[in-house]
């Protein structure tokens, strides 16, 4: 369960992200938060995962108040959240395998218990073909489902993707979008934040729409309309 | 085990990864020592030559007249207890008229005729290098004064005054010229070092997201800083003999006589030491620096 109370967030240089946010996603929910350029979405993506603190307000993730948790704290609270990006963050100098084990080598599991591991969900994500391959020779649609794998490896309780279907075209960002709902129906909570309103209207789930840092709608079944505030 | 592992294999691998930056950091390192180490072993050849001037540094005392054996006895034993004696010889009438015969060489016909007891009886002290300085002779000579048998003395006052200066000198040139040296040294590692953490920022960020602490980011770059650190000494090392081969023993061979050469020595073994600890330490630390602004969790 991840509950927000009044978080407010304000960049160093003034400029002011996101207003009073309340809200809470319970365990294995699927939520979107949309919004236009601005709206705050990846602030409040940034603020769950612990990369920014909120000036003014608290977040709980489960039983653990992560406004106050210590650097290494963060890094144990992370281990426990698959993170997929519209930019892929992947190591282009390293291979499919060594990207998808790299947070299994992080808690320090055995070599088999990772090879087998990244076997097993990189068959998921269709790619155990191409293990050896580096991610540079792979097109767009393949790096985002390696990211998706090493999201998965470690089975998340959460999965946070900042405009996974950004960089995709259309059929690709339907790919993507079925995994999601597959890793979701597996009971990981997943929480993506886009502005795709084709992939809202296709996947309808609870929808959370950011406008100027505030939210104006939290829906479920979502009401998308192309004149929607904040779209 | 598993995570000790890996750390060996991430910091082999990204050595073999950049091999560019990788080489630059080492080459900065080792041009680096080299200036250090070379400039250590030019102070250390002036120290070893100074120490050498310094045995010539004494405190001669003329006796009026001739002790006997007992009381020459008693004054050595008495002498001994002094702090910082290395060495008392005393030297008889007879042995001071031989020296001095010695000395004048071709022109020692001057003697002839005249009899040993014209010069004086004499006790020549030495003092252990620590004392080898006009405090530590002034003293010895105050302690010498306390014994009334004792007034007439020699010990080199102005070319004691003259080495003082010299040491004094090259020891303040030494200590800030090493000290610009070593931190110059430190911040050229460090930002090369800094470089090549750059170029990789992007894999810092992505470790944090996917649940590294702190120490599991830093520590491939801090043990790969450390290996470039003290490959780059023993570059250093041995950038740093051919420059003492072909300019200090070589060329001043050339320039000084065979003897003078000679006594130039390359740097001891427990310096050599010092510059490869100073190297895994400055990559180190050199690391450690811009990880802490990079590193941020």
């Amino acid at each position: 369960m991840i509950q927000l109370f009044n978080v407010g967030k304000i960049y160093k240089n003034g400029a002011p992200a996101l207003h009073d946010v309340s809200l809470r996603i319970p365990s294995g929910d699927f939520v979107y938060v949309t919004g236009s350029s601005g709206a705050g979405k990846s602030t409040l993506l940034r603020l769950l995962y612990c990369a920014e603190k909120p000036s003014r307000g608290q977040i709980l993730m489960g039983e653990r108040n992560t406004t106050r948790l210590k650097s290494r704290n963060i890094a144990l609270l992370r281990r426990d959240i698959g993170f997929v990006f519209q930019d892929f963050k992947l190591l282009n100098s390293r291979t499919v395998f060594e990207n998808v084990a790299l947070p299994l080598q992080v808690q320090a599991a055995s070599n088999q218990e990772i090879s087998s591991r990244v076997y097993q969900v990189l068959q998921y994500v269709g790619l155990e073909y191409k293990l050896q391959r580096k991610p540079l020779e792979l097109s767009g649609g393949e790096q985002q489902r390696v990211a998706i794998a090493r999201a998965m490896v470690v089975n998340p309780r959460l999965l946070l993707a900042d405009e996974p279907t950004g960089n995709l075209d259309h059929d690709l960002a339907v790919e993507i979008m079925e995994m999601f709902n597959r890793i979701n129906e597996s009971g990981t909570t997943v929480l993506i934040a886009t502005h795709d309103k084709e992939m809202l209207q296709r996947f309808p789930r609870r929808t959370i729409v950011l406008h100027n840092g505030n939210i104006v709608s939290d829906s479920a079944p979502p009401e998308v309309t192309d004149n929607e505030e904040g779209l | 085990m598993e995570r000790f592992r890996y750390f060996i294999q991430r910091t082999l691998f990204s050595m073999r990864q950049s091999p560019l930056l990788c080489s630059a950091t080492i080459g900065t390192v080792a041009i680096a020592l080299m200036l250090l180490a070379f400039f250590t072993l030019i102070v250390l050849n002036i120290q070893n030559l100074t120490r050498e001037w310094s045995q010539d540094i004494q405190v001669i005392v003329y006796l009026d007249t001739v002790p006997s054996d007992a009381k020459l006895q008693q004054w050595m034993d008495e002498i001994q207890q002094y702090p910082d004696i290395e060495k008392i010889n005393y030297i008889s009438q007879q042995q001071a008229f031989d020296r001095f015969h010695k000395r004048l060489g071709q022109n020692a016909d001057l003697l002839e005729g005249l009899m040993p007891e014209i010069l004086p009886a004499a006790l020549e002290i030495s003092l252990l290098e620590v004392a080898r300085s006009r405090e530590g002779t002034e003293r010895l000579i105050d302690l010498l004064k306390t014994n009334k048998d004792f007034h007439n003395f020699r010990y080199g006052q102005e070319w004691l005054d003259r080495y003082d200066a010299f040491i004094f000198l090259l020891r303040l040139t030494g200590t800030m010229a090493g000290g610009f040296l070593i931190f110059a040294t430190l911040f050229i590692i460090s930002n090369t070092i800094k470089l090549t953490i750059y170029a990789r920022r992007d894999e810092l960020e992505i470790m944090g997201l996917i649940g590294a602490t702190p120490m599991f980011i830093k520590a491939p770059f801090m043990a790969e800083g450390a290996c470039q650190g003290v490959i780059g000494a023993l570059l250093a090392l041995g950038g740093c003999h051919v420059l003492y081969y072909f300019f200090l023993k070589k060329g001043l061979a050339a320039l000084l006589t065979t003897t003078a050469a000679e006594n130039i020595h390359f740097l001891p073994i427990e310096y050599q030491a010092g510059v490869v600890v100073l190297g895994l330490l400055l990559g180190f630390i050199g690391s450690l620096l811009p990880l802490r602004k990079f590193v941020r969790i």
